[in-house]
């Protein structure tokens, strides 16, 4: 395995892979061969595996289960969804400035909070700029008490419970419990339109790319081997000298940013956004993706997202009464049997018959010595 | 407002003329058959008088022929001999529409001269009238009888209703009353209703009076005719009378505030038993065992499904066919309070149902990770979406219908404050758990073993304790908590599949404030959480608000109890 083409097989079919989501799919989409509706649905995964990517750089690398990542998947979706809320304009159901939900909640003038949103930057600031500061106040008052463990996983739990709480409330002027939906356009286009919804797979495809890549770097730089010296013993880290609370706030305003980015791309592709996508159990989903695809690897979370989502788009519409039997189960199939996922299958695989072999030479060996012993 | 003074002379002499006329004219009458000579007269007057001898029947009797006669169920049918006879219809129509009579006097089927029955249609009848005058004295009379009914709770009703009414005419009626009441609670309504007609007196002073009493009762009912009176005065200039219902309003006001405060203190205290005893379970296979169990919430529904099962049992039986597979189990058809008895059979069914569940799952899976903790979190997570989906499939996706035994239904009031027997249950039920708890833990072998394998496992082991065994009765143990917090769960809501999800954050908030691995430290927390976001919520009046703000307080309160309010203390790094 020492061979230096080796180390490049696994890059170069990755560089395939990515090729093929950012200029393939696209292209055969327009051509004809991939419908409309696929290259949607697949731009959906596409932004699942960015939260599945972040949700792994905590869990994965930093040792960090987060349940409160679909919060910021959500907030960077509802700061999208409040520009394409104005974006809007009049040809709502009440012919009105206001957000139709404004307009039924007797609202005459748009809260200041929203007035900044008119501007598409600023929106696309936000997208970053919110989950990133809630993180960061999250993330300081956790770690700077040092909560981890299941402590953090309970603590994030709760952090989630208490904004979906908050958003179902039509008080905020957040939608409430309907949230945004019935978009209409995206920078001047139809949001509806098969170019339009191309181009947001490709910007989905493309930020995939380059958060993976990002996170390549990241992880293999000098930060990214004390992010694994923190999962796997923090004490000795400390210890060393290391303030392990700022690396750990670190990555995770990075990770709540890299969420935040995936809502803001998954929101005009599906057209709604309301407050269950920031139930816990959304993302207790997010964790069941990595953990099928393997965390602490990269490409695990990507193919545990698409896969799950793919496979849930289908018993869904097959045996929607058994989905959640199925995933579930499969998820305790996991957690026992693949600890390292689909992408650890082949080491498991390896690691059994290097065992296996080891066994047989250590019983050969017995037997020579029996018979050695014997034969005197 | 002139003619109340006639008024009341009008109903003293009626009352005086059914004095002596129940005494005289009609001894030992029944009421059925007064009704009936009532309603074929034609004289209104005389109707009237009869009407009114029926006040000292029994209520049970005459408010049912009363009301018989205002909805003119009651008809008047002219017999051969050319007699008036009030008679009801009995049976169905037949196809003629008709139907069989019966005389109101005795009950008994009308039949022609030759002995046949008499079938009529409703058109060939006259129906019994009451006009506006009659229906009048018939409600006075209604009126009358509830209170003097024998049943204190509908006593006190019609007392409190009379108040309201505020009915001058009345005044000497509950007078009388007030005389011979023998019962504390009717006696002192019968004092506020008194007072409160009392202020629609023409007599200033004594409305006065009238306000400077209900002021001191702390009478939450006579708020609103304060307030008229107070404008009343106010208009007319009768200044002591105004000062008089300001302060009289200001007495009541604080006497409000107390009893919602004490009543937000009551049900603080009931709403932090209820998460006691969702999170006692949890504090021990949690607080004590390290594991996370996201399947928790879940084996709370088993129990609750448990006690929904068994109060099928007593009653028709379980039917239902989940998968197709038919299950017909016969029940025992017991009503009234035999049926009650079925929750006393629930909670140690709901126990050892949810207990066994913990058990399988704690060979099943649990047992592999517990050096894994993060994952089995994950992995209970899975098993609680599969036990969903299973309830789903098994009992429907919609709640089911647990009805309290009438031992847990029904109020206590004190001083205006009500207590729902089924909070005090809560509580009481809450308090033995705890006990329990404590007492397995510190008192038997199990709870021995238990606290030894916890505080240190290998060394336990190398003792000879059987460390597998220990941690599976111990989350067995846990698990039979849920269970039972289930069954209690069951008598305050509804059961349905997601029941658990409603608790699970919750819970894990209550057993890491109180400290993990202990169990004082639950029990604070669970009633400090409780009473906050009553309390929170008796504020702001908003309870979502109230929520988010304790839980905000929670992540807070961590920055400076990082371990909870009672750490155990170790010198162990993680």
């Amino acid at each position: 395995m020492n061979h230096p083409l080796a180390n490049k097989v696994p890059n170069l079919a990755l560089a395939a892979i990515a090729l093929f989501l950012v200029v393939g799919m696209p292209a055969l989409n327009a051509a004809g061969s991939i419908e409309d509706f696929t290259l949607n649905t697949w731009g959906k995964y596409l932004c699942y595996a960015i939260l599945a990517i972040s949700v792994d750089l905590l869990w994965g690398y930093t040792g960090l289960l987060c349940l409160g990542q679909c919060l910021f998947f959500a907030l960077g979706g509802y700061m999208m969804g409040m520009h394409l809320m104005l974006m809007i304009g009049k040809l709502g159901a009440y012919k009105s400035d206001l957000p139709d939900f404004m307009v039924f909640l007797g609202r005459k003038e748009l809260p200041g909070f929203w007035e900044p949103f008119h501007s598409f930057p600023f929106a696309a600031l936000m997208v970053f700029l919110l989950p990133g500061v809630i993180g960061g106040i999250f993330g300081y008052l956790a770690f700077r008490s040092r909560i981890k463990g299941v402590y953090f996983s309970i603590l994030t739990q709760a952090l989630t419970y208490g904004a979906a709480l908050m958003f179902f409330r039509n008080e905020l002027y957040m939608g409430g419990n309907n949230g945004f939906t019935d978009f209409r356009s995206i920078l001047g286009a139809d949001i509806r339109s098969p170019e339009t919804r191309r181009m947001l797979y490709l910007a989905s495809a493309i930020t995939l790319v380059l958060v993976f890549m990002f996170c390549k770097w990241l992880t293999t730089s000098r930060y990214g081997l004390i992010q694994r010296a923190i999962r796997d013993s923090e004490n000795r880290v400390l210890f060393s000298g290391y303030s392990a609370a700022n690396f750990k706030l670190f990555v995770f305003v990075i990770c709540a940013m890299i969420a935040g980015v995936g809502g803001a791309l998954y929101v005009p592709q599906v057209g709604i956004i309301n407050p269950s996508e920031m139930m816990t159990e959304k993302s207790l989903e997010a964790v069941v993706w990595v953990a099928v695809g393997g965390r602490g690897t990269l490409i695990g979370p990507i193919i545990g997202a698409v896969l799950v989502n793919y496979l849930k788009s289908w018993a869904t519409t097959k045996y929607p009464d058994f989905w959640l039997i199925i995933m579930g189960a499969s998820f305790v199939l996991v957690v026992l049997f693949l600890p390292k996922g689909i992408v650890g299958i082949p080491a498991q695989i390896r690691e059994w018959l290097a065992r296996r072999e080891g066994r047989r030479a250590a019983a050969a060996e017995e037997e020579l010595l029996t018979s050695a012993a014997k034969t005197k | 407002m002139a003619g109340w003074g006639r008024r009341a002379a009008w109903l003293l002499c009626v009352l005086g003329h059914f004095a002596t006329s129940s005494a005289q004219e009609t001894p030992a009458r029944e009421p059925r058959q007064i009704v009936a000579e009532a309603a074929v007269l034609m004289d209104v007057d005389q109707q009237k008088v009869l009407v009114e001898s029926l006040a000292t029947s029994s209520a049970g009797e005459v408010v049912p022929l009363l009301n018989k006669w205002k909805e003119g169920e009651i008809y008047q049918y002219q017999d051969a001999a050319g007699n008036n006879l009030a008679v009801l219809l009995d049976g169905e129509p037949d196809s003629d529409e008709k139907f069989a009579l019966v005389a109101l006097a005795d009950g008994k089927p009308v039949t022609a001269e030759d002995g046949k029955p008499v079938r009529m249609s409703k058109d060939d009848l006259y129906m019994a009238d009451t006009d506006s005058k009659l229906r009048r004295v018939m409600k006075g009379v209604t009126d009358r009888l509830a209170l003097s009914s024998p049943d204190t709770a509908k006593r006190l009703r019609a007392v409190q209703d009379t108040g309201l009414e505020q009915d001058l005419e009345k005044l000497p009626l509950l007078e009388q009353l007030a005389a011979t009441e023998k019962s504390g609670k009717v006696k002192d309504a019968l004092a506020e209703a008194m007072a409160m007609v009392k202020l629609r007196s023409e007599d200033m002073a004594a409305r006065e009076t009238a306000v400077k009493e209900l002021g001191k009762m702390g009478s939450i009912a006579s708020q609103g005719a304060i307030k008229t009176v107070r404008d009343e005065a106010d208009k007319a200039g009768q200044v002591s009378l105004v000062a008089a219902c300001d302060k009289a309003q200001a007495d009541i006001a604080s006497h409000i505030s107390f009893v919602n405060s004490a009543g937000t203190l009551f049900r603080g205290l009931s709403l932090g038993s209820v998460l006691l005893v969702v999170a006692i379970g949890l504090a021990i296979t949690f607080g004590l065992m390290g594991v996370i169990n996201m399947a928790h919430g879940e084996l709370i529904v088993v129990g609750a499904y448990t006690t929904y099962l068994i109060q099928n049992l007593f009653a028709a039986g379980i039917n239902m066919s989940p998968f197709g597979i038919p299950i017909n189990i016969p029940g025992m058809n017991l009503s009234g309070n035999a049926w009650g008895l079925y929750f006393l059979v629930a909670i140690p069914a709901s126990f050892l149902a949810a207990a066994g569940v913990g058990l399988m799952l704690e060979r099943g899976i649990i047992r592999f990770l517990y050096k894994r903790p993060l994952e089995s979190l994950l992995a209970t997570w899975g098993v609680s979406m599969v036990l969903q989906q299973l309830f789903r499939l098994i009992f429907g996706a919609n709640n089911v219908q647990v009805e309290s035994p009438a031992y847990l239904s029904g109020n206590w009031t004190v001083n205006d404050i009500v207590f729902g027997w089924n909070r005090v249950f809560v509580i009481g039920f809450a308090v033995l758990i705890i006990f329990l708890t404590w007492a397995t833990l510190n008192k038997t072998s199990l709870g021995l073993l238990i606290r030894a394998v916890m505080q240190n496992r290998g060394m336990a082991a190398c003792m000879g304790i059987r460390t597998e065994r220990v941690n599976m009765m111990t989350f067995a143990f846990g698990s039979g908590l849920a269970g039972l917090a289930g069954a209690f769960l069951s008598q305050i809501g509804n059961v349905g599949p997601n029941l658990g999800q409603n608790y699970i954050v919750d819970s894990f908030m209550t057993v890491v404030v109180g400290g993990v691995g202990n169990i004082f430290g639950t029990v604070i927390s669970a009633l400090g959480i409780g009473m906050s976001v009553q309390s929170l919520e008796q504020i702001l009046g908003d309870p979502v608000t109230g929520k988010i703000l304790v839980l905000g307080a929670i992540i807070l309160f961590l920055q400076w109890k990082p371990s909870g309010l009672f750490a155990t203390r170790s010198r162990s790094l993680d």
